[in-house]
């Protein structure tokens, strides 16, 4: 099984961005979520203050519902 | 065990103090020990080993910077006096990751949380072996040894009046919430007489395998991955939260819409510390006559009730985990309050007042459907929490409470223990008043007081404590919730609900690891003031009067009108123009019995 598929619900990645304004800061969020692969992601906090931007920035693996990957089997974490 | 000659030194400027209890523990255990002060090179370690002829040396490392170089040297010049082969070398500390000690040469390394007796078995040359068992969690009683007694004999007389009225108006009245409870009773949920009451969309399901929009069943395969994990991920040692017999219980609130992600979830929660759970059901269920049946998994909030759902989860709790299942609020609340019983639940959750002010469900529907319920969780012994969210609403938190004391006195009538439930939150009223402008404590404490003196009832504050202090930033959103515990903690209330480090944020469902971050932060607020409390200022007592004398005054006003039913529809308990409105749901269904 895959390491992501591990992930219970959702991967939060908490940082802070160098960046002009919030509207700023919510294209590179994007922009960072999808270089990583994540497309289903959203913006749960974002703050500008000084010189950029503190972010949280959510991807769900599995939302309620789904068919969780972590249901699957398998062990190894490749 | 034969007695080792150990030198012990810190390699940072003041950092000693996990040493100085190593060193404590090897004398006790016989040995000979030799601390060095802080500050020595490594040099100077080493001469000092030859000099005492020591046959351990243990490190500290505290400090990350540099640290792979330091314990390199320091090998290296241990290798240099030629005693490498005589001498155990262990290192410890925060900066220390065991791997990279063994890569340097080190005998063993230990990491941060090392047990001092680790330490020791080291030295002494054998293996470490971790104690079983700990204090063990066991399931405890919300209620405790709460009389029910009450303080304040003006109130007491007037709860009486009114609860007698409201009484002998249940007798002759029935609904269709309390005909399927009954029917279920008789085996008979899902069959025609029970259909015939039900709303279109549980006809469809049970007639034609038609599923409302959103829900699925799940599917063998899916249950038999999660019996796998479950049994996989049982949890041996839950977390303990509270420093003190009176700290109060944790919970925290589930419904995910799916009972699989629920059950993830609680999990997770139980092995951090959470001493409850509390299972929210959708919102359309509160408004749709009838429940469904089987294994169902939802897109949205809130988890479906169903016999099988309810099931699933109790198998999946751990004996220690006490178990809420809500009814308070819609048009299932005794045929819900019956399930809940049957499938083995702790406590439930029942209150016509906000139910029918702020949750929608018609006054006189939820009024008769409630009493029923209460009688249901008073066979079951099942202590039901009366939630006051109507001072979401705009009620004014006086109102609220002089309802939910009327709830109380009507469920100790039906022979049930009901728990109050204050809300501990920053109201519209305080938005408005300005009571928390200063602090969030003395409010929320004169709630308590007021309460205490009315009667000597158990108390959990919800739901979730800090409602409305909460943002989406994760730090904020932990912090309150451990300072509302932490206030928790100090008025000697039975049981608090915590919400999610990202319950602020409504893009999406809360999260298991969110759920974990205000677990931690209730177990530190805790462990930060074990016997000692937070002291509320004298506006604490002040305010606690005004609420006794303006809760007395609105159950006089509802004794006066005679119905505890219609001043819910007249304001009295909350008005229109403060926020409440009798919900419409299962309005006219109420029916005199013949």
């Amino acid at each position: 099984m895959e390491a992501k598929a591990r992930v219970v619900d959702a991967l939060d990645i908490e940082t802070f961005l160098i960046c002009k304004n919030e509207e700023e800061g919510r294209r590179i969020s994007a922009g960072l979520m999808k270089s990583m692969g994540c497309s289903d992601f959203d913006l749960v906090f974002i703050h500008h203050e000084g010189i950029g931007a503190r972010v949280r920035i959510r991807a769900y693996v599995n939302r309620p519902g789904d068919r969780y990957t972590w249901l699957e089997g398998g062990d190894g974490d490749d | 065990m034969t007695e080792k000659r150990v030198l012990l030194s810190p390699l940072d400027p003041v950092h000693d103090i996990g040493l100085k209890m190593i060193k404590n523990a090897l004398d006790e255990a016989g040995h000979t020990t030799f601390l060095l002060p802080p500050d020595v090179t490594p040099g100077e370690i080493v001469e000092e080993a030859l000099d005492r002829k020591a046959e351990v040396i243990l490190l500290s490392r505290t400090l990350g910077y540099g640290v792979a170089e330091l314990l390199g040297r320091f090998v290296d010049l241990v290798e240099g006096a030629g005693i490498r082969h005589k001498v155990r070398l262990g290192i410890g500390g925060m900066a220390i990751k065991p791997e990279i000690a063994a890569e340097l040469g080190f005998d063993q390394g230990f990491g941060p949380k090392t047990p001092v007796e680790e330490a020791v078995a080291f030295v002494e040359g054998r293996n470490y072996v971790p104690p079983k068992g700990g204090k063990k969690k066991e399931k405890r009683n919300l209620v405790g040894d709460r009389t029910y007694a009450y303080h304040h004999q003006g109130i007491r007389t007037l709860l009486e009046k009114i609860s007698e009225k409201t009484l002998e108006w249940f007798d002759g009245v029935e609904s269709p919430g309390i005909r399927r409870a009954e029917l279920r009773e008789a085996g008979l949920a899902g069959e025609k007489d029970y259909l015939t009451i039900s709303d279109a969309s549980i006809k469809d399901y049970f007639s034609q395998g038609i599923l409302p929009s959103g829900l699925r069943l799940i599917s063998p395969e899916e249950r038999k991955g999660l019996q796998d994990m479950i049994s996989a991920g049982r949890v041996e040692n839950p977390r303990i939260l509270q420093r003190n017999p009176r700290h109060p219980l944790v919970f925290i609130q589930y419904g995910t819409g799916c009972p699989f992600m629920d059950i993830a979830h609680i999990k997770g929660t139980e092995a951090w510390g959470a001493d409850g759970v509390v299972h929210f059901d959708p919102s359309w269920g509160a408004k749709t006559e009838g429940l469904l049946a089987g294994l169902l998994s939802h897109e949205e909030n809130g988890s479906v009730l169903t016999e099988e759902n309810l099931e699933l989860i109790k198998k999946a709790l751990e004996p220690s985990t006490l178990w809420q299942v809500r009814a308070h609020r819609g048009l299932n609340t005794p045929e819900t309050v019956l399930l809940a019983g049957e499938a083995g639940a702790d406590l439930t959750k029942i209150n016509p007042v906000y139910g029918s002010l702020g949750g929608g469900t018609d006054p006189e529907r939820l009024l008769a459907d409630a009493i029923k319920a209460m009688q249901y969780a008073a066979r079951y012994a099942m202590p039901f929490d009366m939630p006051t969210n109507e001072e979401l609403c705009g009620v004014p938190a006086y109102k609220a409470f002089a309802g939910m004391l009327i709830v109380t006195h009507l469920g100790l009538e039906m022979g049930a223990k009901p728990v109050l439930q204050p809300l501990f939150c920053y109201s519209p009223e305080m938005m408005l008043g300005g009571q928390m402008e200063d602090n969030y404590i003395d409010y929320n404490a004169a709630k308590v007081m007021a309460l205490r003196r009315i009667i000597d009832a158990p108390i959990w504050a919800g739901a979730p404590i800090g409602f409305l202090t909460h943002t989406e930033e994760r730090v904020q959103s932990a912090v309150s919730t451990s300072f509302h515990a932490g206030m928790a903690a100090s008025l000697d209330i039975e049981g608090i609900s915590i919400a999610s480090a990202d319950e602020a944020y409504s893009g999406g469902p809360i999260t298991l690891p969110a759920r974990i971050d205000t677990l931690q932060g209730t177990g530190e607020a805790f462990r930060f003031l074990g016997s000692s409390r937070m002291q509320p200022t004298s506006r604490a007592e002040e305010w606690a009067e005004e609420l006794m004398t303006n809760i007395h005054g609105v159950l006089k006003e509802v004794a006066e009108n005679g119905s505890f039913l219609d001043s819910l529809y007249q304001g009295i308990l909350g008005s229109q123009k403060e926020g409440a409105y009798p919900g419409r749901n299962g309005r006219r269904t109420v029916q005199e019995i013949k």
